[in-house]
């Protein structure tokens, strides 16, 4: 009696599952939604890491498209934006597995992403196939350009290492005067590659290097760097920290309270208002912060003023790192698709033909490989406990 | 943004030679007396919290691994009462009577709680594992489940991001001793440490209650057939670690001054394994290394550099154990505590 009825459960079963992935199939390949109203529904995919240790460098970019996004659909119009994110955890060994769902989503005309340059470099290929455009925030790698020779979709908004390390080193050997300098990493592959990196071009330019040392970002007690950096021979006039900001403001405060007097420099993983939470109230006063990035507040004046105050409305904070970068390559990709260009090999052909764009972070123009014409190294600095902007360290 | 990326050919730069650990023993002789000052204040941190494993290892057996977050709640008890007592961030640092009268009453606020928490710990997650003859194995899985719990509830209360204290002493230089500058509120962590610890060295050595410490430690059934109430002196014990821990956290905020959820879990893992070193179960076994270990670890990143201070440090355990198995201060299993 049983038997027959278990098979019938089973039926269903069946059933329900084919009709779940017809349903999620059918979906996915729709080409455009029409709304009500007549309205047409184009997407955007954010690529990038939104979960895992470096996810606060995904979701700031993706925060900044989203608003972008916003902005767009509150102008009204026919067409209707959505953003769909894509998480690879920044791995380059997960992004080509992520890359199938968007590129099979056909909705998808356009990439803000992908965030970090080893996950970009494994993409790559596939997006030259697919005709799709991509307009990296942040990817820095000096290679990325000639993954694909005479490839088209590859883009990136700010210049890679080779320029942003030839920018700190002339504002670190002519502005700061400096002669010899100490590095400090986290031991992590960003940290360790961003100090080693910037002592070769350092020494390159002619400094010195006092010594190094490395330090382990969960514990507290960076007593043991602190008194290398006092003992160092001859005295640094910088000390260089390759490494994210909680530690960075912790290492800032210990070596301010053991009386070193040098100048507290570091990257782009630093740069955050944690920083200074870290460091308490003095702690870091007077550090120095290089990144490409331009980071937006809402105290700002024009258009970057008002992207940070509607970044404040929505996520209740101020903008983060790359968060203006992640605004502006959405922003572009939507004022193509707005012109009409409505197939992903149109707006990729939009993308390199846009001339010179005027991004809330700063005057945005390609060369015909995809890098950034502008080869803007900003500078911060923490006054009065705020990160306040220098200015282009290349033009200083 | 340069995660991830393969390391890259800069064919016209020089290359500096690539060696995966520099020795510098020169370091050492440079910096030895700045290092050894720096351990001691690290050590003697772990010192107090690996009091709290000691003892509670020495009367029940059982590894409480949630002393790491009893000492994190001291931290934040230790924040809360200083804005409680109206210190803010910016603000300038206290001095004289007031700032010790301060201090004395953040510590003794931070070591109640802790002390506290610690007993709660132990009437809900080991008790009534042990009223039903629940295995050792049991309590040490609740002991990391009550670790993760306090961990997520801080985390959910206060945020996974550090809070920042207010600067409630000021960090000056007292005097120069062969090239270490002697800072003032590392003397106040080191010396404040020192006392509670003797005080609890005492209190176990000396009193009525320690020496039902100490009897339930030798043999649990024994004396509570003498007429010792086993119950009471456990959870005496915890209370001891705890207000211990408390302390410590109060030590470690004024000394690093943040506090974050997991901020518990490294200075924990060194405490135990300070205990271990000092010989588990053996209260001055767990100040030998405690102290032991923070001047090793200060030492070690001094002449390998920074990223093989816990290398170094736990390589000399496994030697240390190698060749007394119980530990530097311990015994035959018979006499603990």
């Amino acid at each position: 009696m049983l038997q027959p009825r278990r098979r019938a459960t089973t039926l269903v079963a069946v059933l329900a599952l084919a009709a779940l992935v017809m349903a999620a199939c059918s979906s996915s390949k729709k080409t455009s939604t029409s709304a009500g109203g007549g309205k047409t529904t184009y997407a955007l995919a954010y690529v990038g890491p939104l979960t895992g240790p470096n996810a606060s460098l995904g979701i700031n970019p993706r925060n900044g498209a989203q608003i972008a996004i916003d902005q767009a659909n509150a102008a009204g119009g026919n067409i209707t934006f959505d953003l769909k994110s894509f998480d690879t955890q920044g791995d380059p060994a997960q992004a080509p597995t992520v890359k199938d769902k968007y590129i099979n989503d056909q909705s998808i005309l356009g990439v803000v992403g992908p965030t970090f340059s080893g996950e970009t470099k494994a993409v790559l290929p596939a997006y030259e196939a697919a005709s799709l455009v991509m307009i990296s925030p942040s990817a820095t790698n000096v290679a990325l350009p000639t993954v694909v020779p005479g490839g088209k979709s590859f883009h990136r908004i700010i210049p890679d290492d080779d320029v942003q390390g030839a920018g700190v080193a002339k504002y670190v050997t002519t502005k700061l005067a400096a002669k010899n300098i100490f590095y400090i990493n986290d031991n992590s592959d960003y940290g360790k590659g961003l100090a080693d990196g910037t002592q070769k071009i350092l020494e390159a330019a002619g400094t010195k290097t006092s010594g190094t040392d490395a330090v382990d970002p969960k514990s507290q007690d960076f007593s043991a760097a602190v008194n290398k950096v006092k003992a160092a021979n001859p005295k640094p006039d910088v000390v260089f920290y390759g490494g994210y900001y909680a530690e960075a403001g912790r290492l800032a405060k210990q070596l301010t309270d053991g009386g070193v007097k040098s100048i507290f420099m570091s990257g782009d993983g630093s740069l955050d208002q944690g920083l200074i939470d870290a460091a308490g109230a003095n702690g870091a006063e007077g550090a120095q912060i290089t990144c490409a990035c331009k980071l937006a507040r809402s105290t700002d004046s024009g258009a970057l003023g008002a992207f940070a105050t509607a970044f404040k409305a929505k996520f209740s904070k101020e903008p983060g790192t790359y968060s203006t970068e992640g605004f502006d390559a959405a922003n572009m990709l939507i004022a193509g698709i707005k012109a009409g260009n409505t197939t992903r090999s149109k707006l990729r052909d939009y993308v390199n033909g846009i001339g010179t764009y005027k991004g809330a972070g700063k005057d945005i123009a390609f060369e015909t490989n995809g890098n950034v014409k502008s080869g803007a190294v900003f500078v911060y600095a923490v006054k009065s406990a705020k990160l306040t902007l220098v200015g282009d360290a290349t033009t200083l | 943004m340069t995660h991830g990326r393969a390391p890259q050919q800069r064919g016209a730069l020089p290359v500096p030679k690539e060696r995966a650990i520099d020795f510098c023993v020169n370091c050492l002789r440079h910096q030895f007396w700045p290092s050894t000052f720096d351990g001691l204040t690290v050590g003697a941190i772990y010192a107090l919290i690996a009091l709290g494993y000691t003892l509670v290892y020495g009367v029940l057996r059982l590894i409480n691994f949630a002393h790491s977050e009893i000492f994190m709640v001291g931290v934040f008890a230790s924040l809360f009462t200083m804005h409680g007592l109206g210190a803010k961030i910016g603000q300038d640092p206290r001095t004289g009577i007031g700032l010790i009268a301060f201090l004395l009453a953040v510590m003794l606020v931070a070591m109640v709680v802790s002390g506290f928490t610690a007993m709660a710990m132990e009437r809900i997650a080991y008790r009534p594992l042990r009223r039903r003859g629940a295995p050792r194995l049991a309590a040490l899985i609740t002991a990391i489940g009550m670790s993760l719990f306090l961990q997520e509830v801080f985390a959910a209360r206060y945020g996974r991001d550090q809070l920042g204290f207010p600067r409630v002493m000021k960090k000056s230089h007292l005097f120069k001793f062969q090239g270490a500058d002697i800072r003032i509120d590392k003397v106040v962590v080191i010396v404040a440490a020192l006392v509670l610890m003797i005080a609890l060295e005492r209190f176990v050595a000396r009193s009525r209650l320690g020496r039902g410490i100490r009897a339930t430690a030798q043999n649990a059934e024994t004396a509570q057939l003498m007429g010792v109430n086993v119950d009471r002196v456990v959870l005496l014990t915890f209370l001891l670690g705890g207000i211990l821990a408390g302390a410590a956290g109060t030590l470690y905020g004024l000394f690093y001054e943040s506090a974050q959820y997991n901020i518990g879990f490294l200075p924990g893992i060194k405490a135990f394994t300070a205990a271990v070193l000092g010989g588990i179960g053996n209260v001055r076994g767990a100040l030998l290394g405690g102290i032991l270990l923070g001047l090793l670890e200060n030492w070690g990143s001094t002449v390998l550099g920074g990223q093989w201070k816990d290398v170094f440090a736990f390589t000399v355990l496994v030697l240390v154990l190698m060749f007394r198995p119980t530990g530097l201060l311990g015994e035959s299993a018979r006499e603990r505590a």
